[in-house]
């Protein structure tokens, strides 16, 4: 893929650039698409409409959304400290961006392929965190930085569950590289992780093994037990509902970003939904095949057409990842909203502790086995 | 100049220059966030020196962790509780000259000893299974007397912290 | 590997079971609500079994783990020192009131006295740089912790963070020792370290000479923060004074013993060449750090013996006494040969038994008039003869006057000192600090028999029956060690050996 970029342009500085915006595309297209669905979702869950104005059902909605954030006045109260300020979104979506790097999309489209890559996905998105603390600080507004602090301190307790959900994956693979975790399901969907991983060997690029001579049945149950731990820290990293503390509206206006406005607030929102688009993905990765269809056969391969290939491995991508967007959605209007004791007993007493206990017996039977 | 030679000076200097930030500002808060920086700066290096597991690691914990732990500290005790932290400088004199003496002589230590030179293969591609080969087996008990220390750490935090 | 890591387990039995306790004691507080002290019997019991253990590593001379932590008869004879120390201050700290009226955590006081044992076994045999740092860095944490146990006094809190604050800076220059020392020959363990030395890679002279002395210096840094040798010294009085005294008897005395055997396997291993037949060693060449442990053993025992003498608060006078007591130890490794060593380890039975015994007073005296002050001890002696008589015995002791076990520890440090040639100058600064110690010492004593207390002071203190045998338990041995101490000399000298690769 990176190779077809080269020969397409034919400049390489050019063509390296443009490797790297492409996720950009990417995120901006889902956010305009995922705006739309979330606001019709929402109606459709309290039985109304949702926006029909705006070209027809509604459709323009997010274009207008968009421009009417680039055009506002961009406001920087006077009290605040205009260095910050200013840098805080941009660290935010720098946070949330960095992480697109390593995603694989399809088996021949992976911005780096880094043998680390589940590690640096966990590590990257730790770095968020920064940016909205820093937000929230020089805001100088008692709510952001109440927001900010609740914020922080979410995310990083949720992020020992889910970097231990993830890493009992990486146990079973042997490997942290994506593509690797992706290799290892492949051959349809009962070769997925939320099904206990692969059911015959799998040999992986690097040459390794996976055996499954014990037909990896015993871990079924186990693994559906780590998803849900990571899906659930999932919707706590990105401060969704139930676990919209930091943004709780109720009690705090509107969380760290209530001082934003105009673009400035566009990038904490576009970081958000990256944000949100990139735990749905990694779910899919780690846990249902990533660009591996559920059939385990595409039908670039059959009809031997590279590009056809591709574009499928991006649409199964891109439609698992959506998927969980919209069970993130759904939920939202499902469950109420947790208070900030009830959060941390979640975390501490209940996440952490299970996936602990998950990752030794894993642990366990990958060693014995 | 080899691109790598650019790139290795590009984190060197955001290194060194967001470092000067976190010494000579005299706001906490920018000290502290500058240090992001300066540990962003030395993961680049390490990933120049091939050294990819201890760039993300350093991120992870220093970025991620105790980065956020002292912004944290930080914060709750300037804006919160209005208690004016800032970090002036005192005898400055003395202080330049003990730290021109140290510095200098860093600096001839650094430049003049004949270090050992390891053996090293730039071909190896990931540490990952090194590092983790090497920590069961010849630096098995330090990674257990490690695991310890941090119980301890653990533990002592929470005693520390417990409500009278 | 795994019948490495199997062997290698098979001699860890003592710290494999400390382990066990550490955890056991932690978790026991939960089914010992009712009773958290109980929690200490637990720990007593760990401690106890840890001891009988340390007979299975009674005659090895091995490194286990590849050259990680040596099991030798070095180090076995200083685990012995520790956890009879641990033993006995479990037994104070059972009896503390400090501890009882706080008992709320006695779970987790038991649990970390348990981790701060368990770290100084691993220093008295860790071979290997990193295990250096990561044993020292165990005992540290958890003697922070400890020395701040008593959260509503406020100096017990000023303790444990000037203890902290000092710990971190000195265990930032040894890192940056060790890394200077890893950047100059490769090695992070002492054996490697002392082969590449010994290839001659850094030449006295050069640069990297330089460098080589600016990170022993920096790796003393953090052995002497342990030992609290002078520049290294100043939590010491504060924290002393802050912590609860069973905690101060216990860094006194086992986490310095553990220190000073970190020291010296670090010094002789890392820059021995051979040892003679006659226990001399032969350093390699150039590395002549004597004059620089010289020179710290001089600090070190004059400014703890002069800055004692205006101590009012008995426990910050110890404190400052047992500073020049380690400046009294290095002079044995200044020596450099196995008879140094084995004054030292002679001096550290000795201490140990009347230093703890020292303490051991001042916490009963300090539990019945709430006092720790010299000025309280006044009459003494007719209001509780028998404490007030161990007292003596151990203040004699600790001055280093026959007939007492204090006498021979001394005894053996200068005879060894003047075997050396060149060093007369030192025992000479040694025996003028003797008597200056002799001034702050006879002052307690002074107090205790020659002057009255003030009128609501002269009631008797009835001590019960364990009490007086407590205190015995360590006033016997400090007389009967001053007068038979063959045995012990038997064994320190039998227990100079280091594991040498």
């Amino acid at each position: 893929m990176e190779q077809f970029i080269h020969d397409l342009i034919g400049n390489d500085l050019l063509a390296t650039i443009v490797w790297c915006v492409l996720p950009l595309v990417f995120i901006l297209g889902y956010a305009i698409v995922a705006i739309l669905a979330e606001m019709k979702s929402a109606s459709w869950f309290q039985d109304r409409l949702g926006p029909m104005r705006t070209g027809p059902w509604g459709i323009f909605q997010p274009f207008a959304d968009v421009l009417k954030l680039l055009m506002k006045e961009d406001i920087v109260p006077a009290r605040a400290d205009k260095i910050l300020f200013n840098l805080a979104p941009v660290i935010v979506f720098v946070g949330a961006y960095a992480a697109f790097a390593v995603l694989p999309f399809a088996s021949e489209y992976v911005g780096a392929d880094l043998n680390l890559g589940l590690f640096y996905l966990i590590a990257v998105s730790s770095f968020g965190v920064l940016g909205i603390i820093m937000g929230g600080w020089a805001s100088n507004n008692k709510y952001s930085l109440l927001g900010a602090m609740r914020s922080a301190a979410q995310i990083v307790s949720y992020e020992v569950p889910s970097a231990t959900a993830l890493l009992i994956v990486a146990m079973m693979v042997g490997s942290l590289n994506l593509q690797d975790i992706i290799t290892a399901q492949s051959g349809g969907f009962w070769n997925w992780f939320i099904l206990g991983g692969p059911k015959s060997d799998v040999v992986l690029a690097s040459g390794a093994v996976i055996h499954a001579d014990i037909g990896n049945f015993v871990f079924l149950p186990l693994l559906l037990a780590t998803f849900v731990i990571y899906y659930l820290s999932a919707l706590a990293e990105t401060n969704r509902t139930p676990f919209d503390i930091p943004e709780g509206e109720s009690e705090l206006v509107g969380g760290y970003h209530t001082e934003y406005s105009g673009m400035k607030f566009g990038m904490f929102f576009m970081a958000e939904y990256a944000n949100m688009f990139l735990v749905s993905a990694v779910a899919a990765v780690v846990f249902f095949g990533g660009w591996q269809s559920p059939w385990g056969i595409t039908l670039g391969e059959a009809l031997d057409i590279p590009v056809l290939t591709l574009l499928e491995g991006v649409f199964w991508t891109a439609a698992k990842g959506f998927f969980f967007v919209f069970v993130m959605m759904w939920l939202r209007w499902t469950l109420p909203r947790l208070r900030v004791d009830q959060l941390m007993y979640m975390c501490w007493k209940v996440l952490i502790p299970a996936s602990f206990a998950l990752a030794l017996v894993v642990g366990f039977i990958v060693v014995i086995r | 100049m080899e691109l790598t030679d650019i790139i290795f000076y590009i984190f060197a200097l955001v290194t060194i220059g967001s470092a000067m930030i976190v010494v000579f500002s005299r706001n906490l808060v920018y000290s502290a966030f500058s240090l992001m920086f300066t540990f962003l700066g030395v993961a680049g290096l390490y990933v120049l020196l091939l050294a990819d597991f201890l760039a993300v690691t350093q991120l992870m914990i220093y970025v991620g962790g105790i980065l956020v732990l002292m912004i944290f500290g930080v914060m709750l005790t300037h804006r919160v509780v209005n208690v004016e932290i800032s970090s002036g400088a005192m005898r400055v004199i003395p202080a330049t000259i003990v730290v021109g003496v140290f510095l200098g002589t860093l600096l001839l230590v650094l430049t003049r000893t004949k270090w050992m030179v390891m053996e090293g293969s730039p071909d190896v591609i990931g540490t990952t299974s090194m590092i983790g080969t090497a920590l069961v087996t010849d630096y098995l008990l330090p990674f257990e007397v490690s695991g310890v220390v941090l119980l301890v750490a653990i533990v002592a935090a929470a005693f520390m912290a417990r409500k009278r | 590997m795994n019948e490495i890591i199997q062997s290698s387990l098979s001699l860890l039995w003592p710290e494999l079971t400390l382990t066990v306790t550490f955890i056991l004691t932690l978790f026991s507080q939960f089914a010992l609500r009712k009773a958290p002290m109980h929690s200490g019997y637990v720990a007593l019991a760990g401690f106890l079994l840890a001891f009988l253990l340390l007979g299975t590593q009674g005659g090895s001379d091995a490194s286990v783990f590849g050259v990680m932590l040596a099991v030798d008869p070095f180090a076995v004879f200083f685990k012995y020192l520790i956890i009879i120390s641990g033993i006995l201050v479990l037994g104070f700290s059972l009896q503390s009131e400090e501890i009882r009226n706080n008992a709320e955590h006695a779970g987790e006081y038991f649990a970390f006295l348990t981790s701060m044992t368990l770290g100084m076994f691993l220093m008295a045999g860790a071979s290997n740089l990193l295990m250096m740092y990561l044993s020292i860095e165990l005992v540290s944490l958890s003697s922070y912790v400890l020395s701040g146990y008593l959260r509503n006094v406020e100096r017990s809190n000023e303790a444990a963070l000037k203890y902290v604050i000092f710990g971190a800076v000195s265990s930032g220059l040894m890192l940056y020792g060790i890394s200077l020392i890893y950047g100059l020959t490769g090695a992070l363990d002492i054996y490697s370290m002392r082969d590449v030395l010994a290839t001659g890679a850094v030449m006295p002279g050069s640069w990297a000479f330089a460098t080589l002395v600016a990170a022993v210096i920096l790796i003393i840094g953090g052995f002497g923060y342990k030992i609290s040798a002078v520049p290294f010294h100043y939590w010491t009085p504060d924290v002393y004074e802050g912590a609860p005294i069973t905690i101060t008897a216990y860094l006194s005395v086992a986490s310095k013993a553990a220190g000073f055997a970190i020291m010296i396997r670090f010094f002789k291993v890392a820059f021995l060449n051979t040892v003679s037949a006659d226990g001399a060693w032969e350093v390699l060449a150039g590395m002549n750090w004597e004059l620089i442990i010289a020179v710290i053993s001089v600090l070190t025992m004059t400014l703890g013996n002069l800055v004692a003498l205006w101590q009012d608060n008995l426990k910050r006078m110890l404190a400052y006494s047992s500073i020049a007591h380690a400046g009294y130890m290095l002079m044995g490794l200044v020596v450099a040969t196995d008879n140094g060593i084995a004054a030292i380890m002679v001096y550290f039975v000795m201490y140990l038994i009347m230093n703890l015994g020292a303490f051991y007073v001042v916490m009963v005296v300090a539990q019945k008039t709430g006092s720790e002050d010299i000025d309280d001890y006044r009459g003494l002696a007719y209001r509780a003869p028998w404490v007030a008589g161990a007292m003596a015995i151990f203040l004699v002791s600790l001055t280093g006057l026959p007939p007492t076990a204090g006498f021979i520890g001394k005894l053996w440090i200068f005879a060894a000192v003047l075997s050396k040639p060149g060093f007369v100058w030192l025992a000479i600064i040694g025996v003028i600090n003797s008597v200056i110690s002799l001034y702050y010492y006879a002052r307690v004593f002074r107090n205790m028999y020659l002057r009255q207390g003030d009128e609501e002071k002269a009631q008797p203190i009835l001590f019960g029956s364990r009490t007086i045998a407590g205190s015995l338990i360590f006033a016997v041995p400090t007389i009967v060690f001053g007068l038979y101490f063959g045995p012990i000399l038997e064994w320190a000298k039998n227990s100079v050996t280091l594991f040498l690769r």
